[in-house]
């Protein structure tokens, strides 16, 4: 390999370094192949379990033959509870709330980004600073102002105060950023208004980031559970989050629940995962942009 | 979308109704929109933040001197809120239990984390794409999910783990409690967390080690450093500031666990509270008890403690001024 | 000038949102139509009050009730919440015994519930029920819940395994004599002569056990009682059934459910704890156990003691918010006190009412297949008025939390040392625990 010096290492025959390394190479391998066995197991688990009946549920260790499958948990499912409720209202507050906090965090990141103004600098000095107070300091107080305003057990409380995220804002700003400034100016000077700027030239550039972050913001609405379990009481209001855990609560030991049960947790988390499939990339690069770089 | 400075196909007249004003009336308007335009972008996110974000910080602040019931009536009770905290045996667990957590999975889930970036970063692997999806997915779970999903899996003599674990190890019963036992509830917490996010910080580490300059690498081969060598010299302090974010967010993260205990434990502290933390037991005083002041003590002993450590953190590790 | 700048995945986010909300506006929250809305946490009650509840709705034309069924872990947490916030408070509710004390905090005036004591005295009921089973839905003299159960306690035995180790239920007098039959009985990871947990969640039984030898969390005024001589004995008798090398006690975690169903088929357990609403779960659980089943009274502590103890508890209130407190009080007595209607709660769910003229009607000696023909009813009502009383405090919950980490430190204490020690831990332990509980009521400020 490479030219040999006083410093090699004492396996300095090439035999011996070649077998070291395959070696070297299994044992890796080795260990990639057991964590990624590790990491699937559980979800492949639950997948499985979803299409068996009640007694090669608790019986089977894992797979169950193949004529035993059946969708009768899917079924009950939906006839039995109100998943399908409840999936529709996660549906709801989970897209609207993505959708109100791309169009703030992007207008706002844009507009920190890409202009100076009176007072950025204390805007963003606040920002930073909230951003390292964990949220829980402000969860009494903001449940006491919701109730006040009566948003509480509304589906308004769960998306107005969530429409704004520092997070966002700072992904934006930092992607934006990179957009070069001549492509802002050459609008500029013909004509165009600064609305539409950001409209049409730097939101179509910034594709990649939003995509990122709109996986993100739908990772963290879907999965949310804190917030909405303080805020909601009714069960016409509740996300998927906080029914299924009611319904663990409530029936988990019941006879043929349990198949229900992971049924629902499968397709709670269905939605996730396609999202991901679909927007891998831009999200590998927006999670890791702030983070490399600062 | 041309870089150009002047564009040939547009006529300075106005060719068609509504393309463009005449220059004199629409430069004011122009100027006028782009000075603008910066507060325009920002004040709906700068009011909203002010209510909902500054406001309760504020408003905490001067909830955690009171005692209230629920959100509608209060009684001020200057520090006995922050007095009866420390002294309290289920807040002195929860801190403990906090504590433990953090450390676990830091110096568990971190150098695991790296350990399977660097492997996966390795050249002659085949497949990356498909394991590093394969090792993410977890993640994608939400905690709510992961801990019903757990709590079934830890189940004694029919959950999985104990089927397991019961095949491979001789004498190992099925009957093992991992979440009826208070010695065993943090372990099966710890387990759970890590398959949840070791994907989710091995992300960011070969991200890290993704864009460490190549010739780096090569120049210390040249040298003649051995695997291990190179990694103290080369990688280590090219991947130092990710390392750093993630280190300082794990930290934080850790601190704020709840979503696991509280769905695996069923909605609770667990045996002898032996999963109660910090944030669940803010919750199980504001939210259930209803006593929101008390809740807002201590999620400000919360706050200043997760801001000390970071801080203490970052210094250590010599992190440059936050520079996000 | 682009429709939409922000790419495809953030369109279809957009137009799930447009969709579901079109969806939603087309269906929003159910309006409050009811005259009454109920509150139950149990699925047997819900089911059995809806064939119910149309006798009632015509006669009294007009009136709806709304029957709604929340989780039992929620619930408590749900109504505090409720009365706090004054949104979604229920007409009427029931509460479970173990949470209904933390509705007590405060002043008297903030108690969310109607005080039914002058009700149930002008109408007589008072004294027919079984006066124990107010003390834990009292405080400060006024009474907030209307008792809808006994729960007497007996055992429910697996009656091949008896008979094949030779025990007669009938011979079996005292606690000391079911030791000795369980010592025959039990073999260590297979077969436990009786269920009991080394721990207060799940199938628990040292509540049960502690009741019957007069053992409580509270005084009768509310002060804490877990360091009492009586709890610290209870403690010392329980802990060595469930740990330590004489053990026969054992557990699958949960005291119904799928897992507990297989291992008393299996005949893992032998003998279980059963207050009557749990015969129900035998009937329904562990199916392949028909005509295999016999009921046997509770050991006794001590030679001529109560053969019983009791196992959870229900209440039904009347909260403030109730607009129509008459109907809501015609609706309870529906329930509760129509002969006809108890006799067809018991068919539907083997509870005993509280109220002792009722236990006469032949509905409750109806034999019961299940059990081999045994007169289900009248065995537990021979019980029912010897059932102890439990007194609370709005710290309840604290309580029951503490005596659950105090039993398992106990029962780790026990598996290391044995008996070397085992009275100054126990005592120390449950001073320990019983200090937690005072400090906590002592910071109510209200």
């Amino acid at each position: 390999m490479s030219v040999q010096t006083v410093n090699t290492p004492p396996t300095a025959s090439p035999i011996g370094r070649r077998a070291s390394e395959s070696m070297g190479k299994l044992i890796a391998s080795l260990i990639l192949i057991v964590a990624g066995v590790i990491a699937l197991t559980p979800i492949v688990w639950l997948l499985a379990k979803t299409v068996q009946n009640k007694d090669d549920i608790l019986s089977c260790l894992y797979f169950a033959p193949i004529s035993h499958w059946t969708t009768e948990n899917y079924q009950h499912l939906f006839v039995k509870t109100d998943f399908g409720h409840v999936l529709l209202n996660s549906i709801f507050v989970t897209d609207v709330t993505v959708i109100t906090q791309l169009f703030f965090a992007s207008l706002a990141g844009f507009g920190l980004a890409k202009y100076e103004f009176k007072g950025k600098k204390l805007v963003m000095g606040v920002m930073l600073a909230t951003m390292m107070l964990p949220g829980q300091v402000t969860m009494a107080p903001l449940y006491d102002m919701l109730y006040h305003m009566h948003m509480v057990d509304r589906f308004q409380g769960l998306i107005i105060p969530s429409a704004v995220t520092v997070f966002g804002i700072f992904l934006f700003r930092q992607s934006i950023l990179q957009v070069p400034d001549e492509l802002l100016q050459a609008a500029r000077i013909d004509g165009c208004s600064e609305f539409r700027i950001y409209w049409d030239i730097v939101m179509p550039i910034s594709r990649p980031m939003i995509g990122a972050f709109c996986l993100m913001a739908f990772m963290g609405s879907w999965n949310n559970f804190l917030w909405p379990q303080i805020l909601m009481h009714h069960d016409y209001y509740f996300t998927l989050p906080i029914a299924l855990n009611q319904f663990n609560g409530m029936y988990s030991t019941a006879e043929g629940s349990m198949g229900i049960l992971l049924a629902g947790t499968m397709l709670s988390v269905l939605p996730v995962m396609v999202l991901f499939v679909f927007l891998q990339k831009e999200f590998v690069a927006g999670l890791t942009a702030g983070a490399v770089k600062g | 979308m041309s870089t150009t400075l002047t564009k040939p196909s547009r006529p300075t007249e106005p060719a068609s109704p509504g393309s463009r004003p005449t220059r004199a009336k629409s430069s004011s308007w122009f100027t006028a929109q782009h000075k603008l335009a910066p507060y325009v972008f920002v004040s709906p996110f700068v009011i909203m933040f002010s209510i909902f974000g500054i406001y309760p910080i504020i408003k905490s602040i001067m909830l955690a001197f009171y005692a209230t019931n629920g959100p509608k009536s209060q009684v001020y009770v200057g520090f006995s809120n922050f007095n009866f905290m420390f002294h309290h045996h289920d807040f002195q667990i929860a801190v403990r239990n906090t504590i433990i957590y953090t450390l676990c999975s830091v110096f568990l889930q971190l150098p695991c984390a790296l350990g399977l970036a660097i492997l996966l970063n390795q050249k002659w692997l085949k497949g990356h794409s498909f394991l590093r999806l394969a090792f993410y997915s977890p993640n994608l779970m939400g905690t709510v999910y992961v801990g019903i999903l757990f709590q079934q899996l830890f189940s004694i003599h029919y959950g999985l783990v104990n089927r397991v674990l019961a095949s491979i190890i001789p004498g190992f019963s099925t009957d093992f409690k991992w979440l009826g036992d208070p010695a065993n509830v943090m372990p099966a917490l710890v387990l759970t967390s890590l398959w949840l996010y070791v994907g989710y910080n091995m992300v960011y580490f070969l991200a890290g080690l993704q864009a460490v300059d190549k010739e780096l690498y090569e120049a210390a081969e040249v040298d003649g450093a051995n695997p291990w060598q190179r990694f103290w010299a080369v990688t280590a302090p090219s991947i130092k500031p990710i390392a750093t974010f993630v280190l300082v967010t794990s930290t934080i993260g850790s601190f704020q666990f709840f979503d696991l205990p509280y769905i695996m434990l069923g909605n609770g502290g667990g045996p002898n509270n032996a999963g109660l933390t910090i944030v669940m037991y803010l919750y199980q005083q504001g939210f259930i008890t209803g006593d929101l002041g008390y809740a807002s003590a201590v999620g400000w002993t919360l706050a200043i403690g997760v801001l000390a450590i970071s801080l203490l953190q970052m210094k250590l590790t010599g992190s440059m001024k936050g520079n996000d | 000038m682009n429709l939409f700048p922000y790419g495809k995945a953030a369109f279809s986010m957009f137009t799930l949102a447009v969709l579901s909300a079109g969806w939603i506006f087309v269906h929003p929250a159910p309006e409050k139509k009811a005259t009454l809305t109920y509150w139950t946490f149990s699925k047997d009650h819900y089911d059995a009050y809806q064939k119910l509840i149309p006798d009632f709705e015509a006669q009294h034309p007009g009136v709806h009730v709304d029957l709604e069924i929340v989780n039992n872990n929620a619930l408590a947490a749900r109504l505090q919440a409720a009365f706090l916030s004054d949104l979604d408070v229920p007409d009427m509710t029931e509460l479970e015994i173990g949470t209904a004390g933390t509705m007590f905090r405060g002043p008297v005036k903030d108690i969310g519930f109607i005080d039914l004591k002058p009700r149930l005295e002008q109408s007589g009921l008072y004294d027919r029920y079984v006066q124990s089973r107010f003390s834990p839905y009292t405080s400060r003299g006024g009474i907030y819940g209307l008792p809808q159960d006994v729960h007497p306690v007996q055992l429910v035995y697996n009656k091949e395994i008896f008979a094949k180790y030779g025990i007669d239920p009938d011979k079996i007098q005292t606690w000391d004599d079911f030791i000795a039959a369980g010592k025959k009985v039990t073999i260590p990871g297979k077969q436990y002569m009786i269920e009991l947990s080394d721990s207060t969640t799940g199938s628990g039984g040292l509540e049960t056990i502690m009741l019957q030898r007069g053992g409580s969390y509270y005084d009768p005024n509310g002060k804490c009682a877990i360091d009492s001589d009586i709890m610290v004995k209870s403690m010392e008798f329980y802990v060595p059934l469930v740990a330590g090398p004489n053990k026969i006690g054992g557990t699958t975690g949960d005291f119904y459910g799928a897992t507990w169903s297989k291992s008393v088929e299996d005949g893992y357990i032998a003998s279980m704890i059963c207050p009557d609403w749990r015969t129900l779960f035998v009937q329904r659980g562990p199916t392949k156990m028909a005509g295999k089943m016999g009921i046997m009274p509770l050991p006794a502590a001590v030679p001529g003691g109560i053969r019983t103890s009791t196992w959870g508890g229900t209440m039904l209130g009347i909260t403030k918010r109730c607009k129509t407190p008459d109907i809501a009080w015609q609706f309870a007595q529906f329930l509760y006190t129509d002969q006809a209607r108890l006799a067809k709660n018991f068919q539907n769910t083997n509870i005993l009412p509280p109220l002792k003229d009722a236990w006469s009607n032949p509905a409750f000696s109806a034999p019961n297949p299940y059990y081999g023909g045994a007169p289900l009813g009248a065995m537990y009502a021979k019980y029912a008025p010897s059932v102890p009383a439990q007194y609370t405090a709005p710290t309840i919950d604290t309580a029951k939390a503490k005596l659950g980490e105090a039993l398992i430190d106990c029962v780790k204490y026990y598996n290391d040392n044995g008996d070397k020690g085992f009275d100054e831990f126990v005592r120390a332990k449950l001073k320990e625990k019983a200090d937690d509980v005072r400090a906590f009521q002592a910071r109510n400020p209200y």
